[in-house]
């Protein structure tokens, strides 16, 4: 065997908290060959990163990092400085996980490309300029030429993300270091950039490092890979494997945590995920979900020809120019104890669909009725009154809870405004609904700090059964959690809704997640539904090009099912539309029971 | 970008509007000129002479639209002190107050920007904690204790520098500047560097924070990782990013600066502006402090429409629209 590209022995990195040096990963050590693919995977505050970033000596004066780090006979920890810039982007490539602040946002494009090639290759402006052009043809951006004078702000984020893949790959490195670099692309661009990588990757014949925590791409993109936890590697071999059959049980907890698309095939109700202890590796049994659907009821929520629109105004006189049809025509229901699933990309209209349904955004016209009470046209206080039934969970249980107020406070602050419940008897009250929760009742005296982040997700869903709400709508309520988080979170709320019939409108960009919640899924494009119906419907016999093409970009958590796809550079398109635009009313037909696509429009030549 | 400079060009003169209508109500209620400019021994006849002549005898909406019409034709009327037009007076001494104002926010680049990029880059160091007390000091001492301590320091004692006026001039596109003789240039000094040392101060915070965010952010970090030198990183990825705030605030000082040069112009019997108004408000010359209070906010705007348009080169992210601001 050649030697490794990388050699990673016995590395250590400290942080200085408070004046002490407080150890953060250690006796980190493996290996890269030339042109694997290694992954490293883990949850947040395993390492993962900070590995990535001591390789790279990025970590600044607060860090110190010992150990070996060993790059093409090389050992990087013992370099001067200057000698580490000659490596950095040059001889190695960095990929951030943000593309939208990874790029300097004042400076051109081409600028940004052509510094690396002037100052690792010595060429001079024009050169660079040249050099550059081919560099994002190779990463798949139309017309490069021009794009070479535009700020990042005309980009869009997976077009970023190949503008800083461009940068990374212009020196030709021999290794790329890849940090999180699709966590933040919808699914379908994730799936651009990563066939771009594997692509590249094997034209250039370079290694990769590839920091995840989605095992779901591990198995998609890596040769070994290597399962950090807490700044420790608790396991480390082929990502089949690790697939097939893992030795340590937090890599069995996390993979049995991780949702997989197609795993629910035949199953005709939500499934909770099994647990497994982190230090025995024993999996609980599966409770199998009770049928809470009531369909001889009528719904809880009922939307018909919901239209939300924004209109952008411009000039002098603040016409309105055109508007961003971000929900057009959607209609759909939910009963008790149903969970409907809308499930799309970014700019979908999805999460607009679900604050129009409260409110919290104005809808432009059709109706929405909770519990037989008209939305639309609530006063105030009948709003107020009709919120009570409807609840919402955000993504961000960082943002969502006030960080100067008791969880109990936070709890209890609806119950009292609504005057369900007399001030004295609300602790009583908030102690109960902590339990429900999985928390204790000896927390509500603490503050949201004092929460981990699937702890505070609780909080806010002990929150939002504080009114006993029929209908919940949760957007993208588990995204920001931990794979492990997320499923204990999923769970939770499954045994919430077989005690209390609670009706989930259940807002997601996870397809896998999505399959493993729903009793019904709806799939939005560009603000519309382009398909809606039983869950086990569309996901076994998905009708719309549009959700076949959502569900081949979700990535399995399977090294043996690998796809080949080919690189399209599709973006998702814009839902503007000049004023005026009156959108086509669109035909909607029946596959099978309650399962709907809408049909084909012929686009109109203008 | 027509329809945005329209509809700026109309802000403006809204303000204008509103602002003199307030100004005028507001001298109208503080007292009558007559009564100030008059010595007690004149007679009634020569009262009413004054008082016809200067057209308060008729009602004040009266006095204002005549005000209004007048001012349409360019004409800010003429001073009761001094019988001149007052746009006259304010004009010969808009160049001295100018001339102060910019040397003054010359000085607070030239010193705040390089000492708030060392603040930013080292900010535990001794330096930049000695700078940091240093900007608190400029902040928080009051500006005529300062001018008073320099005149008994750098003047008195030392004898260095002149104490008051504004030395020798010469014309430069036929406006009076002392900055080119070195005898206007020593009397500009102390007056200048008193005038700056808030906005020095200013600078220095705005400039270490500015830094201090930059060097946080990914793109910073993603420089580094394509190996950028150092120097490289502070040049081109964080100077243009820190100044953008920058380019805000000191529009708006720059303004301040003008307008409100008053306590250093006293101090150092400087012939500017600023010591004209504080005259004109003591006898309530109306068309003096009118017209002064006009140009300050004619010259307000322009900066702010500046610094707007220099905004929008800077920072790719502002497209300058209309109306909607």
């Amino acid at each position: 065997m050649t030697r490794p590209i990388l050699l990673i022995d016995d590395l250590n990195t400290a942080f200085k908290v408070g004046g002490e040096w407080r150890n953060v990963i250690r006796d980190v050590s493996f290996e890269i060959a030339e042109r694997e693919t290694v992954a490293v995977v883990g949850e947040s505050g395993s390492g993962k990163s900070v590995t990535a970033m001591s390789i790279m000596r990025l970590l600044g004066p607060n860090a110190r990092s010992t150990g070996r780090i060993e790059f093409e006979g090389q050992d990087l920890l013992s370099l001067p400085m200057e000698a580490m810039q000659t490596i950095r982007g040059n001889r190695i490539g960095m990929i951030f996980q943000e593309p939208m602040t990874s790029l300097n946002p004042v400076l051109k494009i081409g600028n940004q490309i052509t510094e690396v090639l002037m100052q690792h290759r010595g060429m001079d402006q024009a050169a660079a300029r040249a050099e550059a052009v081919r560099l994002l043809d190779r990463v798949r951006i139309p017309s490069a030429e021009a794009r070479l004078n535009e700020y990042p702000l005309s980009f869009s984020g997976g077009m970023r993300q190949r503008v800083v893949i461009a940068i990374a790959l212009a020196c030709e490195p021999k290794l790329l270091i890849a940090d999180e670099p699709t966590t933040a692309l919808d699914v379908t661009i994730q799936a651009q950039i990563l066939e771009l990588i594997k692509t590249l990757q094997q034209e250039e014949g370079m290694s990769v490092l590839f920091i995840t925590h989605d095992m779901g791409v591990v198995a998609e993109i890596s040769d070994r890979t290597v399962v950090m936890y807490r700044g420790d590697i608790v396991e480390a071999d082929t990502t089949k494997r690790i697939f097939r059959d893992a030795a340590h049980p937090y890599t069995r907890a996390l993979l049995s945590a991780v949702p997989q698309l197609g795993s629910m095939a035949g199953e005709p109700r939500p499934l909770r995920f099994p647990i497994v202890d982190m230090r025995t590796g024993e999996a609980q049994p599966v409770k199998q979900t009770a049928d809470t659907v009531r369909a001889e009821e009528a719904p809880i929520l009922q939307v018909e020809h919901l239209v939300t629109r924004f209109p952008v105004r411009k000039g002098l006189l603040q016409r309105t120019v055109g508007n961003i049809h971000a929900v057009e025509d959607v209609s759909f229901e939910v009963r008790k104890g149903e969970t409907l699933s809308l499930v799309g990309e970014s700019g979908c209209g999805k999460s607009t669909t679900g604050r129009s349904i409260i409110r919290l955004t104005e809808l432009t016209s059709g109706s929405v009725s909770i519990s037989g009470r008209d939305v639309a046209s609530a006063s105030k206080s009948e709003l107020a009154d009709i919120r009570r039934d409807a609840q919402m969970i955000f993504q961000d249980p960082f943002e969502s809870l006030n960080p100067r107020m008791r969880v109990g406070d936070a709890i209890a602050e609806p119950m009292i405004t609504h005057g369900l419940v007399k001030r004295s008897d609300a602790q009583q009250r908030v102690g109960a609904l902590l339990e429900q929760v999985g928390l204790s009742q000896a927390m509500a005296d603490r503050f949201p700090h004092e929460f981990s982040g699937g702890q505070r997700q609780r909080v806010c869903i002990a929150r939002a059964l504080a009114l006993d709400p029929k209908l919940i709508v949760a957007d993208e309520s588990v995204s920001a959690l931990d794979v492990s988080i997320k499923a204990q979170v999923i769970n939770l709320m499954l045994d919430l809704q077989e005690q209390l019939g609670l009706g989930y409108l259940f807002i997601s960009h996870d397809m896998a997640v999505v399959e493993r919640i729903s009793h019904r899924v709806a799939v939005m494009y560009l603000g519309e539904i382009v398909e809606i119906g039983p869950r086990q419907a569309v996901f076994e016999n998905p009708q719309h090009p549009y959700t076949r093409k959502l569900m081949s970009a979700v990535p399995i958590a399977d090294p043996t099912r690998r796809r080949a796809r080919t690189i399209s550079t599709d973006e998702i398109r814009s839902p503007y539309h000049d004023a005026g635009y009156a959108p086509a009313a669109r035909q909607y037909q029946e596959i099978s029971a309650g399962h709907f696509v809408q049909m084909q429009a012929v686009e109109k030549a203008a | 970008m027509s329809s945005y400079l329209l509809s700026r060009f109309i802000q403006t003169i809204v303000t204008l509007f509103v602002m003199s209508l307030l100004v005028f109500v507001g001298l109208y209620l503080v007292g009558n000129p007559v009564d100030v400019l008059l010595s007690s021994s004149a007679t009634p006849a020569e009262r009413l002479e004054v008082i016809q002549a200067f057209g308060l005898d008729r009602p004040v909406w009266e006095q204002y639209f005549v005000f209004l019409a007048k001012a349409l034709t360019g004409d800010l009327g003429n001073s009761f002190v001094f019988n001149q037009p007052a746009l006259d007076l304010i004009l010969q001494r808009m160049p001295a107050t100018l001339e102060l104002a910019f040397v003054a926010l010359m000085m607070a680049l030239i010193l705040g920007i390089p000492l708030g990029i060392y603040a930013g880059l080292k900010p535990n160091s001794a330096v930049s904690k000695s700078i940091m007390t240093f900007s608190i000091l400029g902040f928080s001492l009051p500006t005529f204790w300062i001018g008073l301590i320099m005149i008994m320091v750098f003047s008195v004692q030392l004898g260095w520098l002149p104490a008051s006026g504004r030395g020798q001039t010469v014309d430069l596109f036929g406006v009076p500047v002392s900055f080119l003789t070195w005898d206007g240039l020593s009397h500009l000094l102390l007056p200048a560097f008193n005038l700056a040392l808030f906005k020095i101060s200013l600078v220095i915070r705005l400039t270490r924070a500015g830094v201090m965010e930059v060097m946080q952010l990914d793109f910073v970090r993603f420089a580094r990782a394509k190996g950028m030198p150092e120097s490289r990183i502070l040049r081109v990825h964080v100077l243009k990013n820190t100044l953008i705030p920058l380019i805000t605030v000191i529009g708006l000082e720059l303004g301040s600066l003008i307008a409100f040069a008053v306590v250093t112009e006293t101090i150092f019997a400087w012939p500017g502006m600023g010591k004209l108004i504080i005259d004109s408000i003591a006898v309530l010359d109306r068309p003096v402090v009118l017209a002064y209070l006009m140009i300050t906010v004619i010259m307000f705007s322009v900066i702010n429409l500046v610094v707007d348009i220099l905004y929008s080169v800077v920072d790719p992210r502002v497209r300058l629209e209309g109306g909607s601001r």
